[in-house]
């Protein structure tokens, strides 16, 4: 092989992908292999800094387990079923009330009804319609019984001897 | 090849390991850290995606099987949480950046003392002040791959085990970050 490796070659090299005759050719050509030790380099670099800030940060040093996952569960973990709890609370409160309306609206109902009851039943039990109460007056129609009738005329005769 | 009677003790080794967290944090929390810092760039944010990734990996280590090593299998847990953390924080991103800054300009900056001439140390500043821009612009898929590979010098077999990307889909990512960076280091010089 005696021509310089191709871009993509370069790169498919880095990435491992490399046949004999590039290899060949990478340790006899000092162009490619100053290209390839440049990138390399680069790349090396790069690794060296991220390593260097990420030291460089305090949290790079594992934290102490127990500063870590059971302190933070455990505070996220009640307030989840606290809000459990509110929106079941709340589910639960609404039907409770809608029935407890339901059977306040239903006891007036009852009242009411009643009520109407009472008085469609005085109507009933009148001896005469209430429009016609006038004219009974006038008339002064005698209801009383004859038993009574007799009773009347006997205290009336004795109440004339004793005078 | 291994015998059924290694990879046996390979899973019990593996599966203890991520039974007692103490020990799991102590030898992994360096990396997935370093990884969740270059990927985000925050270290607040590193931080934390690093200790869910633990979290989680505690809680669901009853899932695993040993299929993969343990650094491959929290680093798979790191990159889906870096991913959804940077997905729901994109809006955050600006604000991030600003308080990042300055670290991230100490970084792009840092040069190992080698006693290399001023003239070389400028130019080594130049590349690894391209190669930081050019990983900010990959995408996310070839950033992960490109830290895992370049960064945290896994090979293909366990970049794929982490991403959960198949081979070959790993090293097209990784051929066209590389491509963006040779690009972006020929434009420095």
């Amino acid at each position: 092989m005696s021509q310089h490796l191709s871009s993509q070659e370069i790169s498919q090299w880095m990435i491992g992908e490399r046949t004999p005759q590039q290899e060949q050719h990478v340790r006899q050509c000092s162009q490619c292999g100053a290209e390839l030790d440049r990138l390399e380099a680069a790349l090396a670099l790069f690794r060296g800094s991220v390593r260097h800030w990420s030291g460089r940060q305090g949290r790079a040093e594992p934290p102490a387990i127990a500063s870590m996952s059971p302190a933070r569960g455990s505070r996220i973990q009640p307030m989840r079923w606290a809000l459990v709890a509110a929106a079941l609370l709340v589910l639960a409160a609404v039907p409770i009330y809608r029935n407890a309306q339901d059977r306040q609206r239903q006891a007036e109902i009852a009242r009411a009804d009643a009520l109407l009851l009472e008085q469609v039943d005085a109507e009933v039990s009148r001896a005469v319609p209430r429009p016609m109460e006038p004219l009974v007056k006038l008339v002064s129609w005698d209801f009383t019984s004859t038993d009574e009738r007799d009773e009347n005329r006997r205290d009336t005769t004795r109440n004339e001897e004793i005078r | 090849m291994a015998t059924p009677g290694i990879m046996i003790a390979a899973v019990e080794r593996c599966a203890s390991e991520i039974d007692d967290l103490d020990t799991l944090v102590r030898l992994h929390w360096p990396r997935v850290f370093r990884f969740a810092l270059a990927s985000l760039r925050d270290p607040d944010a590193a931080g934390s995606v690093a200790q869910d990734c633990f979290l989680k990996a505690y809680r669901s280590r009853e899932r695993f099987r040993g299929e993969c090593s343990t650094e491959a299998w929290l680093m798979r847990i790191a990159v889906n949480l870096i991913r959804d953390y940077a997905r729901n924080r994109r809006l955050q991103f600006w604000k991030r950046a600003q308080t990042s800054a300055v670290d991230l300009d100490a970084a792009g900056q840092w040069v190992p003392d080698g006693g290399a001439s001023p003239e070389s140390g400028a130019m080594a500043k130049e590349q690894l002040a391209a190669v930081w821009n050019a990983a900010g612009g990959l995408s996310e898929r070839q950033r992960t791959v490109f830290l895992l590979r370049f960064v945290e010098d896994m090979d293909l077999l366990e970049i794929a085990a982490a991403t959960g990307m198949k081979e070959g889909t790993v090293k097209v990512h990784l051929f066209r970050a590389l491509q963006a960076v040779r690009e972006r280091i020929g434009r420095s010089q």
